[in-house]
């Protein structure tokens, strides 16, 4: 049996019918060998992605939102928002770590330093704007939570520092490696988290005039 | 707050939780939600390769699994009946699409042959005994969509090649060979990303 021979056999031969000549030729080739080894290492890594993402809450957020229109979940919503930002902080703690690891590992894997005698290469870094610690915008949005319980106003303020922290971040990211669509996601995601916060705070509000 | 009156969901098992759902509960549909979330998103995110689809996906699936739950007798795993659904809530959506379900064969005779020769000119070329898990979710991204819906369906899900082509509309030998040739891409992906860092290293 040739190496052509052999792999031509080796979807059966990998399902568990293998012959003996199959088994004779795999001992004396290492090229088959090792591609056998491979194969079974690709197929038996594969189930550690089984459960590798955690989705975006807003996918629930919008999931309790239609089974309630439907009329399948029977309870009255909650009243408290609580329950909401206790998910909300923890979930979200995964891509701000995941933030923090691609900015490290940025800075662990950049080349050595230019030397004199080579040329430098302008890299075009698309224009991301800086997220300052308090923006107009943030101001507005805190102002108009302003009169509710000190909890839940201190709840808005650091869950609003949170997220522009996870932007800068992502920023920082995509600074670094503006090709990478990972970074580019994660700084999708920051903005969308930064999103969800003003929209509770505006929603709220207008429950509250209601 | 007695022990009686406290929110019951830390308490649920899943078989509770389907019970409690089936009478419309909101903390047991949440529960089954979050018992599952995970594995029913990162399926619709690999066989679609797009978080916004796969994020609709998910949604959808459990939408359709809520919105049948009181059907749900018990024959089979709750978590079998999920990802099932899931499963072909992804496939429905990559017709619709005109996404190959099944792997449109590219390789010609001549290029299959070549996989056995590169081998024999290069016998330093294997992975090394190990694959770093971020590595491997880029290349199944990277697959063409035919090749990733098998090779996500039976080395990520355990599904069966029997099963696979009932889902698929393919014969059983086709979901095998295809498989192969899904693995065979990953490997030269795995090996084309551990070059470029070799070459970076040094």
């Amino acid at each position: 049996m040739n190496c052509l021979q052999f792999e031509n056999a080796l979807p059966d031969y990998l399902e568990g019918d293998g012959t003996s000549e199959q088994r004779a030729h795999l001992n004396s080739c290492s090229a088959c060998s090792g591609l056998l080894a491979d194969l079974n290492l690709i197929s038996s890594e594969a189930s550690s992605l089984r459960e590798l993402d955690e989705p975006s809450v807003r996918i629930w957020n919008s999931l309790e939102a239609q089974l309630r229109r439907e009329g399948i979940i029977k309870q009255p919503a909650r009243s408290s928002q609580l329950d909401f930002f206790h998910r909300w902080r923890t979930a979200w703690l995964v891509p701000v770590a995941a933030a923090l690891l691609i900015a490290a590992g940025i800075k662990l894997y950049q080349p050595a330093k230019i030397g004199d005698n080579q040329p430098v290469v302008k890299v075009i870094t698309p224009a991301v704007p800086a997220a300052p610690v308090v923006s107009a915008e943030d101001k507005a949005i805190l102002s108009t939570v302003a009169s509710r319980p000190p909890a839940q106003v201190a709840a808005y303020r650091n869950d609003l520092a949170q997220a522009n922290s996870f932007i800068r971040d992502a920023q920082e990211a995509v600074r670094n490696d503006p090709n990478d669509i990972y970074s580019q996601q994660l700084l999708m995601n920051a903005y969308e988290q930064k999103q969800m916060v003003y929209r509770l705070a505006v929603d709220q509000d207008n429950e509250d005039e209601q | 707050m007695t022990d009686a009156k406290r929110p019951q969901r830390n308490k649920l098992n899943e078989q509770d939780a389907i019970e409690r759902a089936k009478q419309g509960d909101a903390g047991a549909f949440e529960l089954l939600y979050d018992l599952h979330k995970r594995r029913v998103y990162s399926l619709c995110l690999r066989m679609t390769g797009n978080t916004a689809s796969a994020e609709d996906l998910t949604q959808e699936a459990f939408l359709q699994l809520f919105r049948k739950i009181s059907t749900f007798r018990g024959e089979s795993a709750f978590s079998t009946w999920l990802h099932r659904m899931a499963v072909n809530v992804v496939l429905m959506q990559l017709r619709k699409k005109n996404l190959p379900v099944v792997p449109i064969d590219e390789t010609t005779e001549g290029e299959e042959e070549g996989i056995i020769r590169k081998e024999l000119g290069a016998p330093d070329s294997r992975l090394a005994g190990s694959i770093d898990r971020l590595h491997l979710q880029r290349a199944v991204d990277e697959l063409p969509p035919g090749y990733r819906t098998i090779f996500v369906l039976h080395d990520v899900e355990g599904y069966e090649h029997n099963e696979i082509a009932e889902m698929i509309g393919c014969s059983i030998g086709n979901s095998k060979s295809q498989l192969h040739k899904a693995r065979i891409k990953l490997r030269d992906l795995l090996r084309v990303n551990r070059a470029e860092k070799v070459a970076k290293r040094s």
